[in-house]
């Protein structure tokens, strides 16, 4: 089985740090839309909305580097150069970080890293969407909504995962397999 | 306390009370941590902002939780609303006690974590001023062109990419030129301790959130 070598850990640590430097542009809409529906009650599900932006580092990793491990850690290693900047959310995000690597990276260990194409970014966002709501069932509190607002969380932020995670990665990712990038990473 | 297991008791706490719902752990959590960081003189400007900054999202949440479940219940709101400030003060504790250097030297020394793993995280870390400029390029670039990229635009991913895939090159290039080598042992420069008294606080500890998680509400 292929191993992660430097160079691999070095690009995915700075493209989990670059997509965070990207999320910081969707934070005025995240606080937008958390103020805005805030007042019908729907405030946390701006969390849900915006779930598939923080969670595109990981697919688009596993995707790139193409070994075990890339996948998550593409989540993870994100949420530990957050610890490492001093953040104070940091050692919370550790686990975050871990559970949203373990969603995305489930998705390609089901194709048995061997499928990269569309069913693989579409199980991975399925994946992610699982694993993370079962966290947030637990953690955020989603276990005392009525089962009608239950679903409507998992639903949207299914969309959101297919929407970010599935879409919008495989068009970053024919981008880079035109630049003939993703063949040269590999040889 | 030694970085690596004080990071590992950290871990442990933010786990216990995610899955358990307990409001007096969290009360208790926040002000041992709270006199924890004024016992080592942390500024009461840094300690109000701890106490500002989480104040929008654990609001969110309340509210969510009271107002708008079926059953609207008081207890389970503040609990939520207290677990987000625990988990910001306890994440206080560590960031503002343990330096990134002597973590990276711990998980490597005391934990068998690779060091490719550790130096490598370190590495990127180390550019990533470089890399809020380059991101801050490219949108400008697109911008002097009215194409404006914002986070959902793949072009603005893309090029950010290829920035990335040529600095880990050169950065891995840079540590191999200077003699490192992955997998193979290291020459300890500053050892970090990992001693019976460390394991002792971090048992004692954890010993004593369990009785307290477990019998009180």
């Amino acid at each position: 089985m292929k191993k992660l070598h430097l160079r691999d850990i070095i690009l995915i640590a700075l493209i989990a740090i670059i997509f965070g430097f990207i999320y910081l542009a969707s934070d005025g809409l995240y606080n937008a839309l958390t103020a805005l529906l805030t007042p019908i009650g729907y405030g946390m599900l701006a969390n849900d909305i915006m779930m598939g932006i923080w969670c595109m580092a990981g697919p688009l990793t596993g995707f790139l580097v193409q070994i075990p491990g890339a996948a998550f850690l593409g989540e993870f290693l994100g949420s530990c150069v957050e610890l490492l900047a001093g953040e104070q959310w940091g050692a919370v995000n550790l686990l975050s970080g871990a559970v949203q690597g373990l969603g995305s990276e489930l998705g390609f260990t089901f194709t048995s890293y061997r499928k990269y194409n569309w069913f693989t970014l579409f199980l991975s966002a399925t994946t992610t969407t699982i694993v993370t709501y079962m966290y947030d069932f637990i953690k955020n509190g989603y276990s005392y909504f009525s089962t009608f607002n239950m679903i409507l969380y998992f639903v949207v932020r299914w969309l959101s995962m297919l929407l970010f995670t599935c879409v919008l990665v495989k068009l970053i990712v024919d981008l880079l397999e035109k630049a003939h990038v993703i063949q040269t990473n590999q040889n | 306390m030694n970085p690596g297991l004080k990071l590992f008791l950290i871990l442990t706490i933010s786990f216990e009370i995610s899955l358990i719902p307990n409001l007096t752990t969290n009360l208790i959590i926040i002000s041992i941590c709270l006199i924890y960081l004024l016992f080592k003189s942390i500024s009461l400007k840094k300690i109000l902002l701890l106490l500002i900054i989480p104040l929008f999202a654990a609001t969110v949440v309340f509210i969510t939780i009271y107002y708008f479940t079926p059953n609207h219940n008081l207890y389970h709101a503040t609990i939520l609303f207290t677990r987000i400030y625990a988990y910001v003060f306890l994440g206080a504790v560590f960031t503002e006690t343990t330096s990134i250097l002597s973590l990276a030297r711990s998980l490597e020394q005391n934990f068998k974590l690779p060091s490719k793993f550790a130096y490598g995280t370190l590495a990127a870390f180390n550019v990533i001023p470089k890399i809020h400029t380059e991101v801050n390029r490219i949108r400008l670039v697109g911008d002097m062109r009215h194409y404006h990229l914002s986070f959902y635009s793949p072009t603005l991913y893309f090029k950010a990419i290829l920035a990335a895939i040529s600095w880990s090159n050169s950065l891995a290039e840079g540590m191999i030129s200077h003699g490192y080598q992955e997998d193979k042992p290291r020459s300890v420069i500053v050892p970090v301790a990992l001693t019976k008294k460390d394991w002792l606080i971090f048992s004692s500890i954890l010993l004593l959130l369990q009785p307290i998680l477990l019998l009180t509400k």
